[in-house]
This record gives C-alpha cells, structure tokens and sequence, in this order.
C-alpha cells in the first residue's frame, strides 16, 4: 500500500461521542483512504462500537467528520449509508422473523425498486452458503450464516466504506476466514473497510493499517507492515506509558 | 425549619378561609380537604412510589358506601364509619395494588382502571345495598360538624394530619425507598430493600386515608350516587400529583388545592377542566417533568463549581467501617450458568477473601458481571453454590445481601437522580433502620433516632469519598465520575464486609483513578474485602492482592498481578491472537 | 339463547380485537401502549354519524372520511405523545402523555359532540335485529378483512417488511437505513385507521358514545395481554373469546357480574402469564 495516498474517503477529527453523561469518546482522529482495509482495535469498553456508531450516524457525537469531502454533521444513518458509509452493526442483528431474501431486500429500501433484485443477487455472489437458503427465514440460519447475512446486507448499498463491528465474534475459525476473505475481495474493487476485530493476529494480517483505541483515545496508529507491532498493541494496553494508579 | 413554612402558611391561609369567606366557600374548602385526604395517601402510591395508580376512585367509592351503608342501616357513629370505611379501603388498596409487584407501568394502571370500572358498575347495580342509581344519604354528624365551617375545619383537621404523617413518611426511610423502588429497583434490591413488604404497607395506608377520605366525601355531598364517582375525579386526583411534582409533598398539595379551585374561580371553565387538566398533564410531562415541586426547588438553581474535584479521604474509614465483624471469605465452588445455550460461566471456583483486593479480568464476555451478579443473586445457577464463610447463599434474592454484608455498584450509576447526594447514600444504610412504618408516620423516638443515625453514616461515608460538600445537591446535577463515587459512598454506608465494585474506573479521568484505586486499596486495609471487576489493567495491577483471569466463563489463570503479567495465556487472550 | 349470545358476543368481540390490533400495532412500531386505542374506537363511532347522519355524506364516502379523520389523530398521537418521550429513559412518561391526550380527546368529544350516546346510521339495512343482523356480523367482517389486509401487507410489501423489521429490532434497522421516523408515523396511521374501523364497524352496537373510549381502552386491552404483546392473532383469538365470554356472562348472570368476571380473568391471567398467554420470556434486568 503505497503510503503517498490519494484524498482520504473518511476523514475524523477531534470526534467525541458518549451515552447521556458519560463520554466514551475523547477527540478521536483517523482517516480512511478509498480501497484500504484499517482495524480498528483495542480492549473492552475503550470505545469502538462507539465510535462506529458515531460515524455512521447511529450516536450524536461533537467534532467533524467529512466523508468523501462531504461533513457528516447531523446526518441520519440512513443519509451516510445513501452516501455509501455503511456500518453492519456488531452481534449479526438480522431480521429472524423475514426471508433472507427479504433482509437483504430492506437493505435496499432506498434504491431504486428496479435495481434492488439485481443488488439483492450480487450481495449474495459473495455467499454462495446463504444464497442457496435465500428463502428461508434468517432465524433459521446459523449463527456464522447470520453473520455473512449481515455483511450481505451491507453490500446491497454497494459501499465505499464498510464498517464491519466485529464480524467473527462466535463463529468458528474457518467461518472467520471466510468472513475476512470478503473483505479482501472488497478491497480489491475498491471498498474500503473499516474493521473492529477481537482476533488480532487475522485483523493485522489482513489490514492495511491500524488504529489502536483504549480508555476513548487513539493510542496508536500504524502501517502493518511495521515491527513489533503486537508487543507495541500490548504496551498500549497494559498502558504502561499512562500514569500507574498509585504512584502516578 | 424553613421546609416547615410553606405548610405553616397554607395552613394558617385555611384557618382565616371562615373569616373572610362565604358558607360556599366552606362547602369548596372542605372538598379541597377531603380530596387531599385522599391525594395525600395516593402520592406516596404515584409520587413516591412511581405506580400508575390511576382509578384510585374506587376506593373513594368503597369508603363513601360503606361510611353511608353503616350510618343509614345500622346506624353505627358516623366517626366509627369512617374508619370502618378506612379498613375496607386499606384492604381494597391491596388489592387493587398487589398485581403492581409483578405488572409495570401501563399494564399496572390498566388494572386500576378495571377496577375503577368494576366498582361503579357494582354500585350501580347492587341495588339493596347501595340504592343503585337513586343512591342513599351519607352520613350526617352531630353538632358542631353538621355546620359547613364545622365540618370545613373537621376536614381540615383530617387534611392536617394526614399531611403531617406523610411527610414524616416521605422524608424517612420509606419515602426514601419508595423512590429508590421507582428510579433505581435494582439498587433498591441491593440495599435490602424488599419490593412486596414496602408496597404491601404503603398501599394498606394509602387505600385507609382514601377509604377515610370517601366517607367524608358522602357526608360533604350528603347524598350519594354511583355518578358522583366519575373516572374524570379518579384522573384529576392523579393529575394533581403530577402537576405537583413527584417524591414531594408540598407540589401535590398545591396542585390539589388548584386543581379543586379552578373551575370555582373561572365558572365558564368548568365544563372544560376535564380538557384542561389533561392537557396540563400532557404539558408537564413534556415541559416540565418535575411540576411544581421542581419550580419551588431554588436550591438546586444555584450553579455548583465547576472547577471541584474529588478528593476521597480514605483515611476516615477507619470511623465509618469501625470494628468490621471477623470475615469470613466467600467462596464460589463450581458454579455454572448458562444464558439459553451460551455458559456465560462455566465451572467457577473463586475465593474473595476479607481485607483483600481481588481483581476479576477478562476480555468482553467471559462472565465477569455475570460472577458478581451470581454472588449479589440476581442471577440463579444452574450448578454449584456461593459461600459466605460455611453458609450457603439463597440464589436469586437480591435484597438478602445487604444484610448479609455483601455491597456492591453497578456498571451504569444506579442512582436516584431526582434525590439529594445524600439521601442516595442513605439509601445504602437501610438494613439498619429500625423503625416500623406507623413509627415513621408518628415520629416516635425509634424512627428520629434512626435517621440520626443514617444521616450520621451518610455523612461518614461522603467525607470518605469526597463528596460531602454536595451532600444536598440533587444527585442528577452530578458529573459522571463523582456519581461513580456516589455509588461507592451508599455501598459503604452499608458498613459492608464485602465490596463488589463492577467497572468503577469507567469513564474516570486518570488522576481520579489513581484516587479510586488509593481508596479500594484502603477499604480493603480496613479489613472490607473488595472484589473489583475492570478493564483497566493498570489499576488491577496496583492496587490488587489477587487477581482472577476468566475466559469464555473459566478461570484461565490466578495469581498476584506479578505472576499474571507475565503469563503468556493472559496476555494473548487480552491481545485475542 | 345460543345464537343471541355467539352473535352479540362474536360482534362485541370483533371490536375488542381490533382496538386489540390497534396497540399492537403502535407498539411495534414505536414500544409504546398508547390510551389513545380505545379513543380511536370510540372516534369511529362518533365519525360515522357526524359525517353520516350529521352531515348527509353517503355512506362508502363517510365510511372513508372516518378512517382518514382517525387516521390523523394517530398521526397525531404520534408527534404530540409519543414522538417527545421516546427518548426518555423514564419509561412511565409515555403512559401519562398518552393518557393526557386520549383524555383531551374523549372530554372535547363529550363537550362539542354530546355526553349521551347518539344513533349510529344503518349501513346496509342487512337484517331484522336478529342473530344473522348486520350490525353482528359487521365487526367481523371489519376484523377478517383487516387480518388480511396485514397479512398482505406484511408478506408482499416492502413497507409491511419495514415494519415488521422495526417491530423486531429497531436498532439494526435504523442501521441498515430504513427510514424509521417515516415508518412509525405510518404505522400509527395505519393504527388509527384500524381503530377508527372497529368504531365504524361497530357503530350500530355501540352507537356514538364518548363514554366508549375508556370502555374499549379497557376491553381492547385485555386481548392483548391475554395474545401478548404485538401478536395479531392472538388479539382477534383473545378478542373474540373475551367477547363471547362477556356475553355469556351478562346473559347468564347479569351485567355487573359479567364485569366482574371478565376483570378477574384479566387480572388472573395477568399475574399468572404477565407476558400473555402466547407471548416470550422478560428481558434481563442487570
């Protein structure tokens, strides 16, 4: 990835974003390039789904964020998923009660009613596993089979950035494989991912760069491609550099 | 003193109503009265309580027909068929309130409203009893009562009353918990309060006064009929409190007597008040969702420093937690629970001793909340035993904790937003309160001496964490991080043996964790053991003794916060490779 | 006696189930009980023969002007109740803002309309007051078709999709972009629009009455806890049973005890299955 990059896709700066009184995010700033894959990581609680949901509109949040040189300020998560931000929330939060096909379908609602059938089938190319049970209810569908729903969801909007909150949670080693591939293949379209992920060691191999997330703040940022990067993940959470408890 | 005053003035303002007014206004005045007889009773229901007790008409009925039934065929004293009305109100109160213990909010007033509908049908129809729609004489008193500004100050005399008691009520422990039960039940259960005791005696009393309340209405109206006893009554009474504000005596009071003096005092709305005091209603829960009681609240108007910090003062436990009972530790010895398929713990032992920090770690659902909602029983396993010492603890009662020793604090601040800093921290002290309910309402000695002593261990336990200049801030004007100490101040007010602290360092800035660590560490010196659940590791390796590592509901390791740091499981599972 | 209790109870039941409807489908859209069913119910009637009887419109166009009239008050129910408390943690306040404004509707119902119950028009002149009159089977018909009328729209629609997408998940619905807000106004107006149907259906039983409003708020409710929340078919179920068993109540051993029967079934089986009886399990509370 050539790191003389062109215009950023999403770029955030200064963001904070919180529940009621209590800010989980404190001035948070990244940027995402067209067609690269970022992971976002770091330990429980430090903000991630958070700042997803900030982004994507979900959560009101205070700073800017522009996307694709347009500001995000105010805009509802339908307005930034019609400007191709999409976010599939974490947990695979499909519609158990529809058809597959029907999940993806709402996916679609705002695209043109002529074109959503021919979104519906290229969202699934990338699945063939649920393609095949297009037609039947989601709840009846495994969990990793829910997961792949979820992102086939997302790409019926056909995105410039997908969000995916971490995709592999609860699905066994060979589905997280499959899940990731997707994102690969996204990438080599164009799509760029942003990609919250417990299982650190596949989310470094497949990502670009990374962002390290801890207590609401970007403690680190880095290229892959860098050294030492899992013991640099650890000193940023252990938070040896931050002040100990009682002898700070 | 200054609270005393308001009541003082409306009381006086009462009293002179016979020397400027004409008999009308007795007749007026005495309504107002009656009404608050019953306001009173059902605001500890509504305003304390948070129940939406909207047909409390019905027990208004109930009491008017059995005060007028008694008099007209058995011509009991009209005095003794009060109360006889008060009794059969009192247990049509419970009733109507029981199902409140397992039913919330709208499915609780819908009952109400059933009943409310029942009980005119009734009247309506049972004829031999209560005449149906030609209805039956109420009861009539004997001089000096038989005159309207006698019986005015009669019903003045039983509006002072109940007021006065239900204030004693509502400033004391029950009133405390009552509000506790409605913003914050599983903190309430936490402190030992239990839910069906507190409601069972708060709608015996309520139900009694609105029982009084309606044979005084008979004798006010001096002939009764089922049309008397219109729903529109039932939601004024409830509108009233509303307005007034809830968790506040003086609001209702003043929305009462309002609401009963409007249409008098502008006759061409009277057709329209009905209309006009829903829309109040509607106003006030959109506009001003704390009514009058929170336009009256100069206190909390005034702006607070915003420059303050928390600084706790870890060594006054020493008077808080004098003389800690010898712990024993408490043990979990294989417990196992599953969420539909998933085990969100799988087979732990765990052992937090006395005098002790124990940190529990662990990456996002690997059963760290679940283990302290195991021990604190809010969750039942399905296998294994918690210990305290030898005894075995009841799974699933919350409220049996607290008397056990056992405190604890929640992820998100349960906290009671509407009431002072200290009156929250109260609230972790009510196992030792002593007083019944009628000593409360009588203030007897046993109750002052209560709250003496309650206010007295609040007090402690603000100056421990820091906060006791904002003892009488209403808790809700509080920043994030000092409601986090809040909740430890009302754990520790508790004098507990044990301390379950879950995420206390969430949302904290790094020089107020390093206070919260100074202060854990401290709580457990003086002999409290602490079991501390955190994501931050930094302050789990300071200030811990022992430190349990779960994954996926097991213990993946354990040891001091040295050997966990360099154990090379640990420190994968937390980077997830 | 038979077919005069199947034919008041079925009808009467008719009713109950679709005010029934009615919550089920403001909740699922928006997790909101609003007072305001039973009140839509009660507006039906009073449409009916304001625009009939009142104002002289044939029957098919003030059978249309009544669903529009009650459609818009659940539109407004929407942004006046309901739309300023959903945010609220408090989870009392959508009872009281509901109740405020189902209590401004039936007061200023009872004052520019009338506090006595008025003539609802005969629709169809079908029948001789007898069990097979249409003022019996009129609610069902009203409950049959809108049944169906969900069905369809739930299963070959994209906004019955949408709907039922928000009634599961709101949050993940939102998420992939639906336009929630859009939605629940719709449903609300669809809500009003069935509540003013059962009204209008059950006009000629009922008759224009104010005081019908708490009485449906009250009945229409009890199917829904009896089906549990959000279920349609367990409303009419419950709806229809509840009506027969009312019925049969009154004729058996008169009105009050009929009341007073149907209210400790309620509150029975309330306590015993607060979730009704077809409904799921309590969320976790810690």
């Amino acid at each position: 990835m050539p790191i003389s990059a062109p215009e950023p896709l999403l770029s955030v700066a200064g963001l904070s974003a919180g529940y009621g009184k209590i800010t989980v995010l404190h001035d948070v700033s990244l940027t995402i390039r067209p067609g690269e894959i970022v992971a976002l990581l770091g330990p429980n609680g430090a903000g991630k789904t958070t700042l997803l949901c900030a982004v994507s509109g979900l959560l009101p949040w205070t700073g800017t964020v522009h996307f694709g040189g347009a500001d995000l300020a105010g805009l509802s998560p339908r307005e930034t998923a019609r400007r191709g931000l999409v976010h599939v929330v974490e947990g695979h939060r499909v519609f158990t009660q529809l058809s597959v096909a029907d999940n993806l379908l709402l996916a679609g609602y705002d695209v043109p009613r002529g074109e959503r059938a021919a979104r519906v089938d290229e969202a699934l190319s990338h699945f063939p596993e649920i393609a095949a049970k297009r037609a039947d209810k989601a709840g009846a569908l495994s969990g990793g089979q829910q997961q792949m729903l979820a992102v086939a969801q997302g790409l019926v909007r056909r995105p410039r950035l997908l969000m995916l909150d971490e995709p592999s949670a609860g699905l066994s080693p060979v589905l997280v494989d499959r899940v990731l591939a997707v994102a690969a293949a996204l990438r080599a379209n164009g799509t760029a991912v942003l990609l919250v992920e417990q299982l650190i060691e596949k989310a470094l191999r497949l990502a670009d760069r990374v962002y390290a997330l801890a207590q609401g703040r970007i403690v680190l940022e880095a290229a892959t491609s860098e050294d030492d990067l899992p013991h640099r993940l650890e000193r940023a959470y252990f938070g040896h550099d931050v002040p100990t408890a009682l002898h700070g | 003193m200054r609270a005393l005053l308001p009541y003082l003035v409306i009381f006086a303002a009462a009293l002179a109503l016979p020397l400027v007014a004409n008999d009308y206004w007795a007749v007026i005045g005495a309504r107002a009265a009656v009404y608050w007889v019953l306001v009173a009773g059902l605001n500890l229901v509504v305003g304390y309580g948070g129940q939406l007790a909207i047909g409390w008409v019905a027990l208004l009925t109930l009491g008017s027909y059995t005060a007028a039934v008694l008099c007209q065929r058995f011509d009991l004293n009209p005095f003794l068929a009060y109360a006889a009305g008060g009794g059969l109100g009192a247990l049509a109160g419970v009733v109507v309130g029981l199902p409140a213990l397992r039913l919330r909010t709208f499915y609780f007033a819908m009952t109400t409203l059933g009943f409310a509908t029942i009980v005119t049908q009734v009247a309506l129809a049972w004829q031999s009893v209560t005449g149906g729609g030609i209805g039956l004489p109420g009861p009539a008193l004997s001089p000096p009562f038989d005159a309207p500004w006698g019986f005015y100050l009669l019903c003045l005399g039983f509006a002072a009353v109940v007021t006065w008691m239900t204030a004693n009520i509502g400033a004391g422990r029950y009133g405390r918990s009552l509000v506790a039960m409605r913003d914050a039940e599983v903190a309430a259960e936490s402190v030992g309060i239990g839910k069906a005791r507190l409601l069972i005696i708060v709608f015996l009393f309520s139900g009694f006064t609105a029982g009084v309340a309606g044979g005084l209405f008979a004798t006010l109206q001096s002939y009764i009929t089922p049309e008397a006893f219109s729903f529109d009554l039932s939601v004024t009474f409830f509108i009233a409190i509303l307005v007034g504000g809830r968790g506040s005596i003086l609001g209702p009071l003043i929305g009462n007597v309002l609401l009963t003096l409007l249409p008098e005092v502008a006759a061409p709305l009277v057709a329209w008040s009905t209309f006009l005091y829903a829309a109040l209603l509607l106003v006030i829960v959109l506009l001003i969702p704390g009514g009058i009681a929170s336009l009256l609240d100069f206190r909390n108007r005034k702006p607070l420093d915003s420059t303050r910090t928390i600084v706790p003062r870890p060594e006054l436990l020493a008077s808080l937690l004098a003389d800690p009972p010898i712990g024993k530790p408490i043990a979990l010895r294989n417990v196992v629970l599953a969420f539909g398929g998933v085990r969100a713990i799988d087979g732990l032992d765990l052992m937090v001793q006395p005098g002790k920090v124990h940190g529990l770690i662990g990456p996002n659902g690997s059963g760290k909340t679940t283990t302290l909602n195991v021990i604190s029983g809010y969750y039942v396993p399905q296998e294994g035993e918690v210990y305290l010492g030898d005894r075995s603890l009841p799974h699933g009662a919350p409220q049996s904790r607290a008397a056990l020793g056992i405190a604890r604090t929640f992820q998100t601040p349960r906290i009671i937003g509407e009431a002072s800093v200290l009156q929250n921290v109260m609230i972790g002290a009510s196992v030792d309160g002593r007083a019944s309910f009628m000593e409360t309402a009588l203030t007897l000695p046993r109750h002052r001496a209560d709250e003496q002593r309650l206010t007295a261990r609040a007090m402690d336990a603000l100056r421990v964490v820091g906060l006791d200049a904002l003892a009488a801030v209403r808790a809700d004007r509080l920043q994030h991080s000092e409601l986090r100490f809040m909740e430890i101040a009302r754990a520790l007010a508790g004098r507990p043996t044990f301390l379950l602290l879950d995420e206390p360092a969430a949302g904290l800035s790094a020089d107020e964790i390093m206070r919260l660590g100074a202060l854990t560490k401290a709580v457990a010196e003086a002999g409290t053991g602490v079991l501390l659940v955190e994501h931050h590791a930094d302050l789990i390796f300071d200030i811990c003794d022992e430190v349990t590592v779960l994954n996926l509901g097991r213990e993946l390791a354990a040891g001091t916060p040295a050997e966990i740091r360099s154990h090379k499981e640990v420190v994968s599972a937390y980077l997830g490779a | 006696m038979l077919p005069a209790i199947l034919a008041a109870g079925l009808a009467v039941g008719g009713v109950y189930a679709l005010i029934g409807v009615t919550y089920n489908i403001m909740f699922a859209a928006s997790r909101v009980m609003s007072f305001t069913a039973g009140q839509l119910g009660m507006l039906g009637g009073v449409f009916g023969a304001l625009f009939i009887n009142h104002m002289g419109l044939p029957m098919p166009v003030g059978f249309a002007a009544t669903l529009v009239a009650c459609g818009v008050i659940g539109i407004a129910t929407e942004i006046i109740a309901v739309r300023p408390v959903l945010k609220a943690l408090d989870q009392h306040l959508y009872v009281l803002s509901t109740l405020g404004f189902a209590l401004m509707i039936q007061t200023f119902t009872a004052i520019e309309w009338s506090t006595e119950p008025q003539p609802f028009p005969r629709l169809f002149s079908i029948g001789d007051g007898g069990p097979l009159d249409e003022k019996f089977w009129l609610p069902l018909v009203a409950c049959v078709a809108t049944l169906v009328g969900l069905e369809l729209l739930y299963r070959h629609t994209l906004v019955g999709r949408a709907f039922l997408a928000i009634a599961e998940d709101n949050f993940a619905a939102r998420a992939i972009g639906l336009p929630e807000r859009n939605l629940r106004i719709a449903s609300f107006a669809l809500a009003g629009a069935v509540g003013g149907l059962a009204g209008f259906a059950g006009g000629e039983l009922l008759l224009a009455f104010f005081a019908n409003g708490p009485m449906l708020n009250f009945l229409g409710f009890v199917p829904v806890a009896l089906g549990g929340l959000g279920n349609n078919r367990g409303a009419v179920i419950g709806g229809l049973a509840l009506g027969v068993f009312q019925q049969a109540a009154n004729f058996l051993v008169g009105g009050v005890f009929a009341s007073v029967a149907v209210f400790a079934v309620f509150i029975i089986v309330l306590l015993a299955a607060p979730q009704g009886l077809f409904g799921a399990a309590a969320a976790r509370r810690v």
